[in-house]
């Protein structure tokens, strides 16, 4: 199989310098987090909330007393763990925002509870789990049914392959989600 | 009783029975009976005292049926709010139950029992007896809110029931002796408050000015003066009453539960929902002191129909016990307990929670009104406290900062006095506001005559070079100023706030942003912006008498306008840069920067003011503090940037101008997606929030949009959005970005097609197009998540139908025919053109129907954009409707049946919108002639539905219009089914006086328009007579 472009079918050449890129530490030279002043701060967008890094689900303002000054009440969602983290803080406060960057893979194999994923220049790399709970279960049986597939040469006929997306931010990195695509 | 007397015009509602056969209504009736006999020689000529008592409320027991059945009747054919006309029984509280409806409507017919039997004696005697009922009954809370409610139904009495007005007027006299008898020395219960209100509120909307001001002199003051009292009282009542629901609010306080229910006895019969009745328990005087301020907002609008002056000493009054329950002790009482004690409560204030601003609007409306009224007294008082407590507040503010350089802890200054100060201030500006100046939308607001008229009158005094000094040197005490009491007063009164607006941002100056108060800031730019649309650069040219002062200070041309043009600019600068964390604040703040700008005699000023230009450059490179504003802000100024960029500039300048302000958005969005790595970029949070800045700056230029500078804005937005639609690929993960990228064609859509000629239409259209497109690629096979989701998650879904909607708009508001000069050229064009709105809408509607589903109408805003696009296309493209895929035909089909027929579950204007996508149908299969097609099929069925809606349903009478403009054409086009549904319906009755009464009914119905025929002359003969078959048989056979 040839290795493809997972992305962004149009782009013609990756640019990664380094193929041994240590993703723990994220990209060289690009800071984990940056600041930003509450208020500005928008929904959907992310934040670090108790040290993890988050997406905001709700985000409401309040004052204790009318001539108060603005408090800004956040609810993220752990972008790794699902889990539900708030914060309340005045509006002026600067918050980190996580470098957060999302790269899809394709699935080249699952073994021993590690997935094997092959970057678009052709790498492979093995040191990412297989996640727990439903998605690591519906990665597993994807695969295995695309073995399957692969076997009856219809995944060569149709050009399919499984594609994880890979998210990183604050030197971890998880795989959430499994999508199949159509390389051309 | 009624069970006995059967009458079949009483069957439509229980409810109506229910109230009848409520023993406290006997109750009060048999009261009523005894009181009449004592009061016998006042009741002479009346015939008959139950019938009497019949339009006062539900109190006739056994009395006339026709009586009762007529006005009933009536009532339903006059009142508006109809959830309340179907429930007669709950017709007696109109008043006070009903506390924001329109008052109920007493007009009765003159053929009717009643006034037959009263027209030779106008109803003058029964207000009385019941008033000495009401004293008789009054220490029942119960009882005293039903004699209330009666009392407020007398006082809102009118119509041909009064043979003529002196029959009214002394009718009138009557009753406010009553009143007036009623309330002297005796002190008002909590739950009498909102009743005497509601009558006073009645009887000053009901009575015409003549009937009022024809009462005798002394019974006229007398009633002028009670109510003074009256409002004054209430409202010192309802400053407790903030002060213990305040208190209330805090759990380790035990709840006041001492107040009876909500008084004006809507009890059982009550439609408020739990939640704001619970609210109004804890708050009857403040009901009751909004009622009478809205009274005299009504009195005071038409004072030149009253004696002159003659409400003066009155609004002074009312005007200071306002003033005195807003300010702190020791001149005020705000916050103090009934025992004196001050009460200082700190509550979590949620930002959905209104600015006093709109919450008290109707308030500060009327007591803006009493204060232009009194002139001579409010605006000076107002100017004095207002420099009082603003000099009060700077030195407070300098002593923390001695206070603050001495400690280094902050947590150590006391904001008991400062918060005290800024709730002073907060409400004098915010009644000051009210008083100069209206908001009007729309309209050029323009100075209240009244306030002209005090400046002019004393512009004879004043010295004009002191009062430009005082309005020149916010910096200093104006009492500093010599000759300080030679000033225009108006200017005073602006003067002041901007010594508070100095005060504030010298403050932020010296560091001590934490201390001041962002409600105040939030005030003062409210009332700059609200001042400046009426006062600054005041057009001569809009007055009959003009005050120097005024004109000199603040006309065109002036020095005095330039120099506060240059100090607002500079608030506002200052203001978004210190108060970037306060989303509200800031916000007022880029409104009055819009206000500045957006007439463009104000922008040229504007544009010549160096931080405007500062200002913009600032906001085009990103530069702080600009991009810390939240987005709705960083929208709200590039609109303000781009009508700027509009205002009177040599063509050097303004091509300078937009080289620093639009351009370089463009140039840093080219660069950024013409990267060639965007692709693996793209999802950086850096990234991403240039696009999503980018991206709401758009929306702000599309809003800045006038018919002046829409030509040079659609060239300039065209070109972003096709590389929009790219970013549509990119972003199909992140739902957010897609939305906003919707709402960039949303907002140019909604802003700009009405003025585009054919070519520009189409080219939007096309680009429409293909972002359907993209949208319909992306949306395959998405699954949303479960019903049970947020509304937001439907936002794209929203914004495309809105998008559509905005597009077919065109087809009612097009002012395009003016910029197209050749439109001879364009013929040649539109032969070949390619996208049609029709094509680019139904390919909409074709991608929003199948994700439309029953659950999703159970959101409000997803439901009535849903429906309105729906009625829209039916309206403008009924020709293409038979032209859809079956599935999506059906599905119309039945959207429409389901919104006509889901009232009260949705809307009642979306059943009228469905409604009125009925007759272009009709017409549509009339046209074509063609039977046993979908669509004729589909009217036929709903020629029953509304047929069943019309006979069977209760009655509404504004859908009763849609209903009987869509049944005339359905009737049209089905006509022996109609005449079927008649009979069938006919037969069905056992009844032979109904019966009767029915086919009598119908059959005059279609006199005036048989054979029925889609001309409007008949159309509307039918919608007559339809009026009348309402009056006559509607609820008949209303089943509930």
């Amino acid at each position: 199989i040839i290795p493809l472009l997972l992305e962004e079918p149009s782009v013609t050449k990756p640019i990664m310098a380094d193929p041994d890129i240590d993703f723990a530490s994220g990209d060289a030279g690009a800071s984990l987090t940056y600041p930003m002043q509450c208020s500005a701060l928008r929904k959907n967008g992310h934040v670090v909330l108790k040290g993890r890094p988050c997406k905001i689900v709700e985000m409401s303002t309040s004052k204790t007393g009318k001539h108060g000054h603005a408090k800004v009440h956040l609810v993220g969602i752990d972008i790794f763990t699902g889990k539900k983290n708030e914060d309340i803080c005045p509006s002026t406060h600067n918050m980190d925002v996580p470098n957060i960057k999302r790269l899809d893979y394709q699935l080249v194999g699952v073994c021993d509870g590690y997935l094997s994923l092959m970057k678009d220049n052709g790498d492979v790399r093995e040191d990412l789990r297989l996640p727990e709970g439903d998605l690591g279960k519906e990665i597993e049986s994807k695969f295995e049914a695309g073995e399957e597939m692969l076997a009856s040469f219809l995944l060569l006929l149709y050009h399919k392959h499984l594609a994880i997306s890979v998210l990183s931010a604050m030197g971890e990195e998880c795989a959430v989600a499994i999508k199949a695509m159509t390389s051309k | 009783m009624f069970e006995a007397t059967q009458n079949v015009m009483l069957k439509p509602t229980e409810s109506w029975r229910q109230a009848l056969l409520d023993h406290r209504v006997m109750d009060l009736f048999f009261t009523e009976a005894d009181c009449a006999e004592e009061a016998q020689p006042i009741a002479l000529k009346e015939v008959d005292c139950a019938e009497e008592a019949q339009p006062i409320a539900l109190k006739e027991a056994d009395c006339a049926e026709e009586v009762t059945s007529a006005s009933c009747q009536d009532i339903w054919l006059t009142d508006r709010q109809h959830e309340v006309t179907a429930r007669p029984g709950e017709h007696g509280g109109g008043g006070g139950g009903e506390p924001e409806s329109a008052r109920p409507e007493w007009r009765l017919r003159p053929d009717h029992t009643l006034s037959s039997s009263s027209s030779s004696s106008p109803p003058r005697c029964r207000g009385h007896r019941l008033r000495t009922v009401h004293r008789k009954i009054r220490e029942d809370s119960d009882m005293a809110q039903d004699s209330l409610q009666c009392l407020a139904q007398l006082a809102s009495m009118h119509g041909p029931v009064f043979p003529d007005e002196s029959a009214q007027v002394s009718y009138l006299a009557h009753l406010l002796e009553g009143l007036l008898n009623m309330i002297n020395g005796i002190e008002i219960e909590d739950s009498e408050a909102v009743g005497i209100a509601t009558l006073i509120s009645n009887l000053i909307a009901t009575f015409p000015r003549s009937v009022l001001t024809a009462l005798p002199t002394e019974l006229f003051s007398s009633f002028i003066n009670c109510l003074t009292l009256l409002t004054c009282s209430f409202g010192r009542s309802a400053a407790l009453e903030e002060v213990v629901s305040m208190a209330c609010l805090q759990p380790r306080l035990p709840r006041r539960g001492t107040h009876p229910k909500t008084p004006c006895g809507d009890g059982s019969l009550s439609r408020v929902s739990l939640s704001t009745q619970l609210d109004k328990d804890d708050m009857v005087y403040m009901e009751a002191y909004d009622k009478l301020l809205e009274s005299w907002l009504k009195l005071a609008q038409e004072d030149e129909h009253f004696p002159r002056g003659c409400f003066v000493e009155p609004a002074v009054q009312v005007f200071n016990s306002y003033i005195q329950c807003h300010l702190a002790a020791p001149e005020g009482t705000r916050n103090l307990t009934a025992n004196g004690m001050a009460s200082h409560e700190e509550e979590e204030i949620s930002e959905l929670q209104e600015d006093d601003r709109e919450l008290f609007s109707d308030q500060l409306a009327s007591v803006g009104m009493l204060g232009r009224i009194a002139a001579e007294h409010c605006i000076p008082l107002l100017t004095g406290l207002l420099e009082d407590r603003v000099t009060r507040l700077h030195g407070q503010l300098q002593r923390h900062q001695q206070h603050l350089m001495a400690s280094t802890d902050p947590d150590s200054v006391d904001r008991k006095v400062l918060d005290d100060l800024y709730e002073d201030i907060h409400w004098l500006i915010l009644v000051s506001g009210y008083l100069l100046a209206d908001d009007l939308q729309g309209e050029t607001p323009l100075i209240p005559s009244e306030v002209m008229q005090f400046s002019v009158k004393h512009s004879g005094e004043v010295d004009i070079n002191t009062t430009l000094q005082i309005l020149g040197s916010p910096g200093e005490r104006a009492t500093s100023i010599p000759g300080c009491n030679r000033t225009d007063s108006v200017i005073r009164l602006l003067s002041a706030v901007l010594r508070a607006s100095e005060v504030e941002s010298r403050a932020t100056r010296a560091s001590l942003t934490e201390l001041l108060s962002p409600q105040m800031g939030k005030d003062i730019v409210w009332f700059l912006r609200r001042w400046a649309r009426t006062y600054l650069l005041v057009d001569e040219k809009l007055y009959e008498t003009i005050s120097i002062p005024l004109s000199t200070a603040f006309g065109a041309d002036t020095e005095g306008s330039q120099w506060i043009v240059g100090y607002l600019l500079e608030k506002v600068i200052n203001n978004l840069s210190v108060w970037s964390s306060e989303p509200e604040l800031a916000n007022d703040t880029v409104e009055l920067l819009v206000t500045l700008v957006e007439k463009r005699e104000r922008a040229n000023i504007v544009v010549q003011c160096e931080n405007w230009w500062n200002l913009a450059k600032r906001f085009a490179t990103r530069s702080p503090p600009l991009h810390l504003l939240s987005s709705p802000i960083q929208r709200t100024l590039m609109k303000a940037l781009v009508l700027g960029g509009f205002a009177h500039m040599d063509s050097d300048t303004k091509q300078q101008y937009w080289a620093e302000v639009l351009h370089p958005l463009q140039q840093r969005f080219l660069n950024l997606i013409n990267q060639e790595n965007f692709a693996q970029i793209c999802q950086e949070e850096a990234v991403k929030q240039e696009i999503v800045a980018t991206l709401e700056a758009l929306c702000g230029i599309a809003e800045a949009t006038q018919i002046d500078n829409v030509a040079s804005l659609f060239s300039f937005l065209m070109d972003f959005l096709s590389s929009c639609i790219g970013l549509m690929e990119v972003y199909q993960n992140s739902p957010e970005t897609v939305n906003l990228i919707i709402e960039v064609f949303v907002e140019v859509a909604h802003k700009q097609i009405c003025y585009l000629g054919e070519t520009k239409s189409m080219r939007l259209y096309e680009v429409c197009l293909t972002l359907l497109q993209v949208y319909s690629k992306n949306n395959q096979g998405r699954k949303r998540q479960d019903v049970a989701a947020e509304e937001d998650q439907y936002q794209d879904l929203l914004l495309i139908m809105e998008l559509l909607t905005n597009l077919l708009s065109k087809e009612f508001i097009d002012f395009s025919d003016t910029d197209e000069v050749f439109r001879g050229q364009e013929q040649s064009t539109s032969a070949a053109r390619t996208v049609s709105a029709a094509d680019v809408v139904l390919f909409g509607v074709n991608i929003v129907l199948p994700l439309m589903s029953q659950d999703l109408l159970k959101f409000p805003s997803l439901c009535n954009q849903y429906y309105k696009l729906i009625t829209f296309i039916c309206e403008i493209f009924p020709e293409k409707i038979p032209q859809l895929p079956e599935e999506l035909f059906k599905s119309l089909m039945f959207s429409l049946e389901l919104g006509m027929t889901s009232y009260p579950w949705m809307s009642s204007e979306v059943s009228q919108l469905c409604l009125e996508a009925l007759s272009p149908l009709a017409e549509q299969c009339a046209k074509t002639q063609e039977k046993d097609t979908p669509l004729f099929i589909a009217t036929r069925h709903f020629l029953k539905l509304v047929f069943d809606m019309l006979v069977l349903q209760k009655h509404n009478t504004q859908r009763t219009v849609a209903a009987g403009e869509a049944l005339y054409t359905l009737v049209c086009l089905h006509q022996a089914e109609y005449s079927d549904l008649v009979e069938s319906l006919l037969s069905s009755q056992r009844d032979a006086v109904i019966y009767q009464r029915l086919a009598d009914a119908f059959s005059t119905l279609t006199a005036n328009s048989t054979p029925p025929a889609m001309d409007r002359k008949q159309k509307n003969a039918f919608l007559r007579s339809l009026e009348e078959f309402m009056a006559n048989v509607g609820g008949l056979l209303c089943v509930k």
